[in-house]
C-alpha cells in the first residue's frame, strides 16, 4: 500500500548521531535548562538563606550567616509549623494509605465495571488545588455547606459547623480535604501492585489451608511492602512540599492551627517578602525531604544499578 | 559477496576486556559459526561487524576494506536477530523492503525485489500483514527476507533459530543451508547449539571468555578438538573424560588408568613417563569387547534405551563414562563389560594446560 | 458445601460493588455538586432550606464569569503557558528519555539518579531565586518565565515517564534499522518514536494537566494580567470581588474542563505510565 513512500532524510544531525557526539547531543538540551531552572537557582537559593534580603527594604542586604537559622530556633511559629507539617502529613498518609488499600482492593476484584470506578476514583487526583479547595470551602461551609445540612438531618450535628474556623477541627477538616484530593494516588499504586502478586501465591496458600485473613497477612502484605513504602515516600515528600490546599483553605489560620512548614515559608516570601529567612525555612525542609529522597533512592535500588 | 577479516579484534566495557584479540578469515561465499555458551563474547564480536558497538583496538575487513570507520548503513551487510526485530507498525512488505527504502530505491524496483525474496522464502501470501498477526516461523521467514532483498555482502545471524521449537528449527536450519547454497553470500552465524554450528557452518570459531578455542572446519573440531573445552562442549552426548597417565617412547604412546590400558601409535618425537594426562572418547566410538583386546573394563551402572541406540553408563575404576551402543545391547547394571574404541577418534590431552597432546 | 462457597462469593461482590460505589460517590459527588451550584441562581445557594435538585436551572453564572471578568484571559494564559512547557518538555525531555533508555555512557546512573531527586525538591526553595532570577532577566511576569520555572519540576518527571516507554520497545528493532540504512536519528525518529507514541502522548498530556492546575509557582512568578494563569485569578477573585459561589463554581467547572477531556482521553495509557513510573523511578 505505501511502497511509493520514502521517509524523509535526516541529513546533517543523521550523520552527526552516528558519531561519538550523538549521546552528549541528546542529554545537551535538557541539561542546559536543568542547570538553568533547577542548579543554579538551588544553589542561589541556598546562599540568600544565608543573607539578608527583604524586596520591601532594599538597603538591607548582605551576608548574615546563621542569623536566620538562629533566629529559626527561637521562632515559635516555626516551632508550630514543625509540629503541624508532621501531623498534618502523618494523619493525611494514613488516612489516604487506608482509603487506597480499600479502594485497591476493591478494584483488584475485577467486578464487571470496574474499569469505570477506577476512572471515577482516579478523577480527584487530576482536580486542580484551587477548585478543590473551592470546592470543599463551599461544601463545609458554616452557612451553605451541603456536609453540613446533612450532618445535621441525620442527627450526628446540633448545628452547622464552622469547619476550617474552629481551631479543634482545622486542621482535621484539612487533613479530610487532602486525603481526598490524595488517595486515588495510593489506590493507583497499590492497585499495580496487587495485580503484580502472582494468583498462585494464594492457590497455593489456600491448599496449604490458609484462610482469608492468614492469606492477607502472609501473602498480600509482603509482597506489597516495597509499593507500600515506595507510595509512602512519594507522598510524604509531596505533602511536605505543597501547602497549595492549605493555603487556599485557611491561609495557616485559625492563629496557626494549620501553619505548616511549607505555608510558612512560602507566606513569609510572598507577604512579607523577607527573602532570607523563607530560604532559610525551605532548606530546612529540603534537609528533612532529602532524609526520604535517599530512602525512596535507597528502595528503588537505582542507586545500586 | 565478499571476504571477512578480523585482526586482533578487540572489546572492552569500562575496564573489562570481553574480548582478546579475535584473528578470523572467512573466505568469499563462506559459512562462518561463532559457537559459545553465554557470555562468550560472541554476539559483541557479531556486533562489532555489524558496526552497532564499537571497536576498541584491531581491524575488520570487509573484501579487504576496514569498516571499523563506517557506520552499519554504510557497511552493506544484512542481518537477522533472535527476537526477529520486525518493525511492529509495518506491513510485511514494508518491512522486507525498509532497507530499499532507506536507500532510496524507487517503488517499482523495490516491490520486485520484495516479491523475488517473499517467493524464495514462500511468504507472498503474508505480505500484507502485520508482524503480530504471524507466527514464530513466519517471523522469522520475513526477517530472513529483510536479509536477503538487499543482496548484501554479508549476512550476520544472531541466534536466529533459538526462539522456535525444535521441529521448526530443524526445519529452519535446513532452510538457511539451502539459501545459503543458491545465494553464495558470505554469513557470520552466532549460535551456543553446536548442531547448528556442526550442519551449517564451513567454519566454526568455538569461544570461550573472550577467545577463540579453535577456529577450523566442523570435521576438524568434532575429531580433533584443540583442548578439553572444545572437546566437551562439541558432540551430544559429550564425549567421555577419563583422568590417567601417558607415557610415550616416541612410537608407541600409552594411556594407562584404573581399569583403562590404551596404545596409540604415535608419530611425536616427544617422549614422556606417566604424565598426567586425560583421555576423551565419544560414547558414539565405542563398542563392545570382552575379549583380551579391551581397552575399557568396568561395572554396567545405568542401562537407557532410547529406541535406535541404548546409553550405557559403565564405570570404569571411579570414573563413570557413556557408550552409545546399539540397542540389542543386552547387558545389565552390575554386569562387567569390556568396551574398544579405533584409536585414531580418540583424543588425549594434558592433565595441566588441557591442550590437545599431538601424537 | 457449594451452596455455602457461592453465597460467600455473592457476598464479597456485593461487598465490592458496596465498596466501589461509595467511593466513587465520594470522589464524584463533590464535583456533582459544584456542578449542580453552578446551574443555580445565587438566591437558591443562599437559602435557608438547602436545595439538593436546583428549582430553577440557569447559565448566568457561566455568562457572568465568562463576560464581567478577566476569565477568558486567564484561561488563554493558561493555555499558552502549558502549551509553551509541553514544548520545551517535549522537545528537550523526548532527548534525554532517550539516551537514558538506549546508551550506557559515563555517569549515566548518577545522571539518572540526579534527575529523580531535582522532583523532590521543596517547591518554596525553588520559587524564591527562581523570582528573584527571572526578575534580573526580566521574565517575571511573563509566560514564558512561568512556563521555564515549570519546566524546572515537571521535565525529570517527564524523561523519567517517558524513559519507561522507550524501555517497552526493544533494542533490536533499532539495530535493524541502522542495519538497513537508517542513521541513529534516523531510528529513533521512525521505527522507536512511533512505537512509543502512546507513552508520548501520555507523558505529555501528564505534564499538560500539572502545568494547567499548578497554583504556587503562578502565584508568585506572575504579577498582572499579562501573565496570570487561572488558578491564580479565581483565587484573586474570589479575595477581591467576594466571587459570589456560583460563580465560582461555574469557574470551576470550566477550568477543569480541559482536564477531564484530556484525562479521558489518555487515561488508560496514562495510568499504566504513571505506575510504572512511580514505581520503578
Amino acid at each position: 500500500m505505501d511502497t511509493g513512500s520514502h521517509l524523509p532524510k535526516t541529513g546533517m544531525i543523521g550523520e552527526l548521531s552516528e558519531t561519538r557526539y550523538w549521546i552528549y547531543l541528546l542529554l545537551l538540551p535538557s541539561l542546559v535548562i536543568i542547570l538553568l531552572v533547577i542548579a543554579y537557582p538551588t544553589i542561589y537559593g541556598m546562599a540568600i538563606s544565608f543573607r539578608e534580603m527583604r524586596l520591601t527594604r532594599p538597603g538591607l542586604t548582605g551576608w548574615v550567616g546563621f542569623k536566620h537559622y538562629l533566629v529559626m530556633i527561637d521562632d515559635p511559629v516555626f516551632w508550630v509549623a514543625l509540629k503541624n507539617t508532621v501531623l498534618w502529613v502523618t494523619f493525611a498518609v494514613v488516612l489516604e494509605l487506608g482509603l487506597g488499600f480499600i479502594a485497591a482492593t476493591a478494584l483488584n476484584r475485577n467486578v464487571p465495571g470496574t474499569g469505570i470506578f477506577a476512572v471515577l476514583i482516579l478523577v480527584p487526583y487530576f482536580l486542580p488545588n484551587v477548585v478543590a479547595g473551592h470546592m470543599w470551602a463551599l461544601l463545609l461551609d458554616p452557612r451553605l455547606g451541603v456536609i453540613n445540612d446533612i450532618l445535621v438531618r441525620v442527627g450526628v450535628l446540633g448545628s452547622y459547623k464552622a469547619w476550617f474556623a474552629d481551631p479543634n477541627t482545622a486542621l482535621a477538616a484539612t487533613i479530610f480535604v487532602e486525603a481526598w484530593h490524595g488517595f486515588p494516588f495510593f489506590a493507583l499504586l497499590l492497585l499495580a501492585g496487587l495485580k503484580g502478586i502472582p494468583h498462585d501465591l494464594y492457590k497455593a496458600a489456600a491448599v496449604d489451608g490458609a484462610g482469608p485473613i492468614a492469606q492477607f497477612r502472609l501473602i498480600t502484605v509482603p509482597m506489597l511492602k516495597s509499593v507500600i513504602a515506595a507510595a509512602v515516600i512519594l507522598r510524604v515528600i509531596s505533602l511536605v512540599n505543597s501547602p497549595d490546599l492549605l493555603l487556599i483553605l485557611t491561609g495557616g489560620g485559625p492563629g496557626d492551627a494549620t501553619q505548616v512548614l511549607s505555608l510558612y515559608a512560602f507566606q513569609t516570601a510572598y507577604k512579607d517578602f523577607n527573602f532570607g529567612y523563607a530560604s532559610a525555612l525551605s532548606v530546612v525542609m529540603f534537609v528533612i525531604l532529602m532524609v526520604f529522597a535517599y530512602a525512596y533512592i535507597r528502595l528503588s535500588k537505582i542507586g545500586q544499578e | 559477496m565478499a571476504t571477512l577479516s578480523l585482526q586482533n579484534v578487540q572489546k572492552s566495557y569500562g575496564g573489562l576486556q570481553v574480548l582478546h584479540g579475535i584473528d578470523v578469515e572467512l573466505e568469499d561465499g563462506g559459512f562462518l559459526v561463532l559457537l559459545g555458551p553465554s557470555g562468550c563474547g560472541k554476539s559483541t564480536l557479531l556486533n562489532l561487524i555489524a558496526g552497532l558497538d564499537d571497536i576498541s583496538a584491531g581491524d575488520i575487513r570487509i573484501d579487504g576494506r576496514s569498516v571499523i570507520e563506517l557506520a552499519p548503513k554504510d557497511r552493506n551487510i544484512a542481518m537477522v536477530f533472535q527476537s526477529y526485530a520486525l518493525y511492529p507498525t509495518m506491513t510485511v512488505e514494508r518491512n522486507i523492503g525498509f532497507g530499499l527504502e532507506m536507500r532510496g530505491v524507487n517503488g517499482n524496483e523495490r516491490s520486485a525485489a520484495v516479491k523475488q525474496a517473499a517467493d524464495l522464502l514462500q511468504i507472498s501470501h503474508l505480505l500484507d500483514r502485520r508482524p503480530a498477526n504471524l507466527s514464530g516461523g513466519q517471523r522469522q521467514r520475513v526477517a530472513m527476507g529483510r536479509a536477503i532483498v538487499r543482496n548484501p555482502d554479508l549476512f550476520l545471524f544472531d541466534e536466529p533459530l533459538s526462539n522456535l521449537d525444535a521441529k521448526l528449527r530443524a526445519e529452519m536450519r535446513t532452510e538457511i543451508k539451502r539459501l545459503h547454497g543458491r545465494l553464495g553470500t558470505s554469513v557470520v552465524y552466532v549460535t551456543h547449539d553446536q548442531i547448528e554450528a556442526m550442519t551449517l557452518g564451513t567454519k566454526v570459531a568455538v569461544m570461550k571468555g573472550g577467545y577463540i578455542q579453535q577456529f577450523a572446519d566442523p570435521q576438524t573440531i568434532y575429531e580433533k578438538p584443540a583442548n578439553i573445552f572444545v572437546a566437551g562442549f562439541i558432540g551430544s552426548p559429550s564425549m567421555n573424560f577419563v583422568t590417567g597417565t601417558l607415557t610415550s617412547d616416541g612410537r608407541i604412546a600409552r594411556f594407562e588408568a584404573s581399569g583403562v590400558r590404551v596404545e596409540i601409535p604415535s608419530n611425536s618425537d616427544e617422549m614422556f613417563d606417566a604424565r598426567p594426562a586425560v583421555l576423551g572418547i565419544r560414547p558414539e566410538e565405542l563398542k563392545v569387547d570382552d575379549g583380551e583386546s579391551a581397552m575399557l573394563t568396568g561395572t554396567i551402572d545405568v542401562v537407557e534405551p532410547t529406541g535406535p541406540d541404548t546409553m550405557v553408563t559403565v564405570r570404569i575404576g571411579e570414573q563413570p563414562i557413556v557408550a552409545r551402543l546399539p540397542s540389542r545391547f543386552s547387558g545389565k547394571a552390575g554386569e562387567t563389560v569390556g568396551l574398544i574404541a579405533h584409536v585414531n577418534s580418540m583424543s588425549l590431552f594434558d592433565y595441566q594446560t588441557e591442550l590437545r597432546v599431538p601424537l | 458445601m457449594a451452596a455455602t462457597r457461592r453465597s460467600r462469593r455473592m457476598a464479597a461482590d456485593i461487598l465490592t460493588y458496596f465498596v466501589l460505589v461509595s467511593m466513587s460517590l465520594f470522589c464524584i459527588g463533590p464535583i456533582v455538586w459544584m456542578f449542580l451550584t453552578s446551574l443555580k441562581l445565587e438566591a437558591d445557594i443562599v437559602t435557608q432550606t438547602m436545595q439538593y435538585i436546583p428549582n430553577r436551572i440557569t447559565f448566568q453564572n457561566y455568562v457572568a464569569i465568562w463576560t464581567q471578568s478577566s476569565f477568558p484571559v486567564l484561561i488563554g494564559n493558561s493555555f499558552i503557558v502549558t502549551l509553551i512547557t509541553v514544548v520545551v518538555c517535549l522537545a528537550t525531555g523526548t532527548l534525554a528519555a532517550y539516551a537514558f533508555s538506549r546508551y550506557t555512557f559515563r555517569g549515566r546512573n548518577t545522571l539518572m539518579l540526579g534527575y529523580l531527586v531535582v522532583r523532590m525538591f521543596p517547591a518554596v526553595m525553588m520559587i524564591i531565586p527562581l523570582y528573584v532570577v527571572l526578575r534580573s532577566v526580566g521574565l517575571i511576569d511573563s509566560r514564558i518565565g512561568l512556563a521555564l520555572a515549570y519546566t524546572s519540576f515537571l521535565l525529570p518527571l517527564f524523561v523519567w515517564m517517558l524513559k519507561g516507554f522507550f524501555d517497552a520497545a526493544p533494542k533490536e528493532l533499532e539495530s535493524a534499522a541502522r542495519i538497513d540504512g537508517s542513521t541513529r536519528f534516523g531510528a529513533m525518529l521512525w521505527i522507536v518514536i512511533p512505537l512509543a507514541r502512546n507513552g508520548l502522548v501520555a507523558s505529555s498530556v501528564f505534564i499538560a494537566i500539572a502545568a494547567w492546575n499548578e497554583f504556587l509557582f503562578a502565584l508568585m512568578l506572575t504579577t498582572g494580567q499579562g501573565s496570570r494563569t487561572w488558578p491564580v485569578g479565581l483565587q484573586l477573585m474570589v479575595g477581591e470581588f467576594q466571587l459570589p459561589w456560583g460563580v465560582l463554581a461555574a469557574g470551576g467547572i470550566l477550568s477543569i474542563l480541559p482536564v477531564m477531556l484530556m484525562f479521558a482521553l489518555v487515561q488508560r495509557v496514562m495510568v499504566q505510565g504513571l505506575t510504572a513510573g512511580a514505581i520503578k523511578g
